[in-house]
Parts: structure tokens; C-alpha cells; sequence
């Protein structure tokens, strides 16, 4: 049995639907930050969420969550990453929709919204993994507009927003934008060597 | 000195998420509203969902079908959830297979003299009026006006058309197909649908690193206040959803 | 493939038929022998202006009726009653088979015509209306009576007779170039199974080229004049083309009796 980071749900605790979280992760802790994100979420506050992903296809994250002992199918992916993959999207798992490029970030926040509005649950969020990876796909500019439009557009309609970068990976003009709009910060993206 | 107080316009919803916001309400009524686009754009999806959403709230409406066979029309819309055949079933959406419509009014030719164009306006404007149809998509004007020999009588076919709808408080889209040439998207495909029409809604493509992103933008609406902006368009199962476009995402 | 003809019928038929007469066959060929004037085989076309007595020749070649039930008239301007009360006054056989396309494409088009004039002028009622909306398919197109005309002839048998009376209707409704590529495919069907085929078609009804292809189609070209002479109408049917027998080339002078029907009169041969 992992143990979850219970830093992580004491500061989601805090938050509101309103709420922007920008969750920054490093390279060696990224599966237990997200996991300690998404169990307080999930079963803790039972919230329903969409889990964008364009660092991993959506069934190795499934995967990965299962392994450390986290169910995650209450919740819908959007997989940015699996339809660039020949056969990539052939899987079991009925939970998960395609967008064919992480270029094609106003599909992303769309169907998000779309799948939050037909899932019938009160409360939702929408977890963006990762800044990183998308920055491979989009210039620094259009990724900033768009992670402005991504925060507001989740603001207006309480969804809470999280959104996670490596920090010392992500483009400094990208990083400033989300400490400006992010109302929080988890931050968990420096390695204590101990 | 008192100002005159303002004058809003009665509004038709259109029950599609973002359009209304970006009409501030929705159409004007009665207006005809050219639905402009590339193929695969979405066009006929916007329409059945504007229809839909009216036979929701007990509206009469009904579909001219130009482009594709009405059984096909169906048969394609059903796969989207905000579609409920049970509308077509119970007669608050009419489906007419425009040349059914030709066969019976003796219009099975290639081209239409001035008689043809009022034969086939009087027979829309009085299914409309008889079953009083508040909404009401042809799809598409453009195949239509392929029929009508010149621009002068395309002109007259269209302006009679949406006199008489608009009459008759019927709020229209005149589905109308173009193509995009040279990146830029015409607005209709004789040049004279656009200046008719009370406003003009164009669908297309923008390219973005190769791949091809659908967006809509409200060219012209009159007797209304609208967003000129590009929107990117979804066509999810429960129908069109629009987002504002990037503005750093759209290469010219 | 070659058609096997039954020996008893090769005796029956042999190799010519008659015209309509046999009074017209001895003058046609003159010889005096009733053999009948026209090669087993043969297409005829016969043209002239209107009131020249071809719809009654069309009549009388195809009263000839060796075989009934292998013998049509296709008339594209008369009714039934009209034809029967011809064969009735000649006391022509009247069990032939026949077709009356004209009436039949009257009933079909006028029908809907004037259904569409009532949607036009008086609009659609609401039970039209709701009918609209449940109609998903055009009912069935024009009827194609070409084709079928091709049909119909290109289902005799052997030694068969049928006659076209007038190809007008057709050249004014069909594509030229299809009707004459039909015609082609009847002739060779004729000549095939040694039919007798005659077509009549009005002057001015067809393009010169066309005129030009029926007469090369055909093996017998007959021109239908009437004139005034006197006070009295002048009959007359020029033989300007028979195949491989140019010395039945002729004019013929013919008036119209109340017992034989087109009675020859007059030969005047050319060659």
C-alpha cells in the first residue's frame, strides 16, 4: 500500500471549484504527485474530472494508477498522444476520448467540457498533463493564450482547473503566465536529495 | 431631453452553446441567416440542432433537403444524442426531400424559368404557413440556385424567398456550400446569396501544423450586436460547441 | 449465334411476304406469281406528309398477320378503338397484337401534369403536406418508352411482323442519336430472324441526317405524296430504294377503295 501525499489533499481541501491549481512536479516524483492529486479528488471529495494528457497515451496512465493502487475510471481522459501512435488507439478502456494532436488544444478544452456536462456530476475538475508536453507541439505564445483561456474558461464555469509542468523544463514566459493566473500552487517540483 | 428608449429584437434561440452568446441572444426573428461553408465543416449538424432545439420548445420546423437523401439525412443525425427521431416521428420536424417536392410541382428539369422559381417559393412559403413553421433550414441554397440560369433571377429566387419567410416569422438558414480557395473561404458560391441574406454565419478550416481545425465566425447579422471573432468548433455527440480560436493558432 | 429455322415453318413463310395485298405484291414486283413482294428479313420505312395514307399502309402490312401472336402494331397516335374500327371496315383479322403508346404515354404524363398544375396554382393542402414529408423516394420515372418499344419488337420470334407507326413520337421525345442506335438493334433483329419491319416517320419530322441514316438503316424506302390534280386528291408512293432489286424502283399511283384499302393503281418503273 502507497502512502499518497497527504500534504496534497490537505491544500486540495482548501480549494474551491473556482480554483486554479498549478501542481508542479519533478522528473522522478511526477506518478505520486499526480496519483496524491487525483485520489483526494476522485474519492475524497467524489468529483467527477477530465484527464487531459499529452505527456503519456492515456492507457499507460490508467495503467499507472491502477499499479499504485488508484482506481481512475470515474474519471473521462482525453488522450492527445495515443492517435500519433499506429494501433495506439486500440484498447480496452471505454473512458478514454482522442484528440489527434497536441496542437489541437481548443479540442481538448471542448470536449473536456463536453464530457463535464454530460457526466451528471456536481462537482468537476479538469487535470492538464502536462504544460511540458505540450510545449513540444505549440509556440510559447499560443500555449500561454491558450492556458489564459483554459483557467478562465474553467473559472467561469467552476470547474477546477489543475495544471501540472515541471518547472525548470517549462518556457519562463509559460511559467509566469501561470503563477499570474493560477490562484495555487501544490508544488512539488523540486527533488530533495536526502 | 430624454434618449429614445432602446429597441431590442425579438429573439430565436438557436439552443447551440456558444452561438447564442456570440448573437448577444440569438437570431433576430424572421431573419434568413446564410450558413456558409466548406464541406465537412458542419453545417447540416448545426442546422438539425437548431431544428432540434426548436421542436424541443414545441416549435413547428421543418428541413428542405437539397443535398442528400432525407432517409440518409437521418440516418447520419441519429448518431448525434441532442437528436431525437421522436420529433420527426410526431411532425414538429418535417423532413422534405427537395426533389420529391420538384416531382410533384412538375419541376424535374435542369434549369428554371422565372415560373419554376415562383412555383417552387410559393410551395415553400405554403408548407410554412400551413403548418406554421417558425423554423426552417434549406439544405443547400446553393443547389438550388445551380437550377436557376442567372444572377439576376438567383437574386429574385432569393429575395422572394426571404421576404416571404420573414412575413411569416420564419427564422431561416440557407445552408449554402463554397469552396475555400487559396486559404480564403468565399462566402457563397454566386457571389449574390451573401448580400440577400440578413446575416451570414461562415463555417471552414484553419490550418494549424497540418491538421485541419474547424471554426465558425458570424460575418454579418443585422438588427443585432455580434462577436466578429473566430470561433473553433467541436462537433461532439451532443452537437457543435464553440470555443474562442487562438488567436496566435490561426496561420494565414 | 445463327437461329435454327424449323423446316415446316422455312415452307410456311418462305422467303418473301406481302405488302398488305396481293394485288399490290404483283405490281410491286410485277410478276404475277403470290409470292409476296419482300425478302424475309427486310426494314421498310415508309415517310410522307400528313393525309398520304401511311398509317392506313401501316395497317393493311400489318393485317397480312401470318402468325397473329408473332405480329405487333405500335401506334404512337391512335387509340385501340380507333385501330379495331379500321380492321372491323377492311374485315381485317383483329386478333393481331397491339400497342398503343401514344394513349399510354397521354395517360401517364397527363396525369401528373395536371397534378402538378394543382400544386401550383391552389398549393399544398395539409394531408398533401404531411404526405410530402413521408415521401422519401420519386415515384418511378418516365416510363422509358423507348426501350420498351425495343423491347417489344426484339421479343418476336422468327418470321415475325411488326410495324412502328409513327417514329415522330419518339425523335420528338427521346435523344435522335438513341432512337436511331434502336432502330439499328430492331433491323438487325429483323434481318436476323427473317422479320418484316416496317417504320413510317413524317417529312419534316426528323434533321436531314437523320432522314439520311433511316433510309441507309432500311432495305425499302417508300415516299407517301399527295397532290392535287384537278379537283381530285392525287395518291402516290415512290419506291426510291430497294435493296438488290433496283428494278422494282417505281412510282405508284394508289387510291384508297372501300374493300382492299390502299389499291394500287399505277407503275411506272424507274429503272
Amino acid at each position: 500500500m502507497i502512502e499518497y501525499d497527504a500534504g496534497i489533499a490537505e491544500q486540495l481541501s482548501q480549494v474551491t471549484t473556482t480554483s486554479s491549481v498549478q501542481v508542479r512536479v519533478g522528473t522522478s516524483n511526477s506518478e505520486m504527485v499526480l496519483a496524491s492529486v487525483l485520489q483526494p479528488l476522485i474519492q475524497g471529495f467524489g468529483m467527477g474530472g477530465v484527464y487531459i494528457t499529452a505527456s503519456k497515451t492515456a492507457p499507460n496512465v490508467i495503467e499507472m494508477m491502477n499499479t499504485i493502487g488508484l482506481d481512475v475510471s470515474p474519471i473521462h481522459f482525453i488522450d492527445c498522444v495515443s492517435p500519433g501512435i499506429l494501433g495506439g488507439t486500440q484498447n480496452p478502456y471505454a473512458n478514454i476520448g482522442y484528440v489527434d494532436s497536441p496542437i489541437m488544444l481548443e479540442s481538448m478544452l471542448l470536449r473536456s467540457l463536453h464530457y463535464l456536462e454530460n457526466s451528471g456530476s456536481q462537482q468537476n475538475f479538469v487535470i492538464l498533463d502536462s504544460v511540458n508536453a505540450l510545449s513540444i507541439y505549440n509556440e510559447e505564445r499560443i500555449l500561454a493564450e491558450y492556458l489564459h483561456t483554459f483557467i478562465n474558461t474553467c473559472q467561469n464555469r467552476q470547474i477546477l482547473s489543475l495544471i501540472v509542468n515541471v518547472p525548470d523544463q517549462t518556457p519562463a514566459g509559460v511559467l509566469a503566465n501561470m503563477d499570474l493566473y493560477c490562484s495555487d500552487l501544490i508544488d512539488r517540483g523540486q527533488v530533495v536529495i536526502n | 431631453m430624454l434618449g429614445a428608449p432602446s429597441y431590442e429584437r425579438d429573439r430565436c434561440v438557436t439552443g447551440i452553446r456558444g452561438l447564442d452568446e456570440i448573437l448577444r441572444g440569438g437570431i433576430p426573428y424572421g431573419s434568413a441567416i446564410l450558413v456558409s461553408g466548406t464541406c465537412g465543416s458542419g453545417k447540416t449538424t448545426l442546422g438539425m440542432e437548431f431544428l432540434m432545439n426548436g421542436a424541443r420548445s414545441g416549435e413547428a420546423c421543418a428541413h428542405f433537403s437539397a443535398t442528400e437523401p432525407s432517409v440518409k439525412l437521418l440516418e447520419n443525425v441519429r448518431q448525434f444524442s441532442f437528436f431525437d427521431m421522436s420529433a420527426v416521428d410526431q411532425g414538429l420536424i418535417n423532413v422534405f426531400d427537395m426533389d420529391v417536392l420538384f416531382s410533384w410541382l412538375g419541376l424535374d428539369k435542369s434549369t428554371f424559368n422565372l415560373d419554376d422559381i415562383d412555383a417552387m417559393v410559393k410551395a415553400i412559403t405554403d408548407i410554412v404557413n400551413t403548418i406554421g413553421v417558425t423554423r426552417l433550414v434549406i439544405d443547400s441554397v446553393t443547389s438550388l440556385c445551380y437550377k436557376v440560369p442567372n444572377e439576376q433571377l438567383i437574386r429574385d429566387f432569393l429575395f422572394k424567398l426571404g421576404k416571404s419567410l420573414s412575413t411569416l416569422g420564419c427564422t431561416t438558414l440557407l445552408i449554402a456550400e463554397i469552396t475555400s480557395v487559396g486559404g480564403t473561404a468565399h462566402r457563397s458560391a454566386f457571389g449574390v446569396e451573401e448580400a440577400i441574406a440578413d446575416g451570414i454565419i461562415v463555417l471552414g478550416d484553419v490550418e494549424r501544423m497540418g491538421h485541419l481545425l474547424r471554426y465558425l465566425q458570424v460575418v454579418k447579422m443585422r438588427g443585432t450586436d455580434h462577436s466578429r471573432a473566430k470561433y473553433a468548433l467541436e462537433l461532439t455527440r451532443s452537437g457543435v460547441m464553440l470555443t474562442p480560436m487562438l488567436k496566435w493558432g490561426v496561420s494565414d | 449465334m445463327s437461329i435454327n429455322f424449323d423446316s415446316e415453318d422455312e415452307e410456311y413463310y418462305g422467303d418473301m411476304g406481302s405488302i398488305g395485298s396481293v394485288k399490290f405484291d404483283r405490281i410491286l414486283t410485277g410478276t404475277p406469281h403470290n409470292t409476296g413482294s419482300i425478302p424475309r428479313g427486310f426494314s421498310i420505312l415508309a415517310s410522307g406528309n400528313a393525309g398520304a395514307g401511311m398509317d392506313l399502309f401501316a395497317k393493311q402490312f400489318a393485317s397480312v398477320a401470318e402468325d397473329p401472336e408473332n405480329t405487333i402494331l405500335i401506334s404512337t397516335s391512335e387509340t385501340s378503338n380507333e385501330i379495331l374500327s379500321v380492321y372491323r371496315k377492311y374485315d381485317w383479322p383483329t386478333d393481331i397484337r397491339v400497342r398503343t403508346m401514344g394513349e399510354e404515354y397521354n395517360t401517364e404524363v397527363l396525369t401528373r401534369e395536371l397534378a402538378a398544375s394543382r400544386y401550383r396554382i391552389e398549393g399544398f393542402t395539409l394531408s398533401d403536406i404531411q404526405k410530402l414529408a413521408q415521401t422519401r423516394f420519386v415515384e418511378q420515372k418516365n416510363h422509358d418508352f423507348l426501350t420498351d418499344l425495343a423491347t417489344q419488337v426484339t421479343s418476336l420470334g422468327p418470321y415475325f411482323r411488326a410495324v412502328i407507326d409513327s417514329l415522330d413520337f419518339f425523335y420528338s421525345r427521346f435523344d435522335p442519336a438513341r432512337v436511331t442506335s434502336m432502330l439499328r438493334i430492331m433491323q438487325a433483329h429483323a434481318q436476323r430472324n427473317r422479320g418484316l419491319l416496317l417504320l413510317t416517320v413524317s417529312d419534316q419530322a426528323v434533321e436531314k441526317s437523320t432522314e439520311r441514316e433511316l433510309m441507309a438503316i432500311c432495305d425499302i424506302v417508300m415516299e407517301f405524296e399527295v397532290g392535287m390534280r384537278g379537283s381530285d386528291f392525287d395518291t402516290r408512293m415512290v419506291i426510291r430504294r430497294f435493296r438488290n432489286a433496283p428494278e422494282n424502283l417505281a412510282f405508284i399511283t394508289f387510291r384508297v377503295t372501300p374493300e382492299e384499302a390502299i389499291t394500287p393503281e399505277t407503275v411506272e418503273r424507274v429503272a
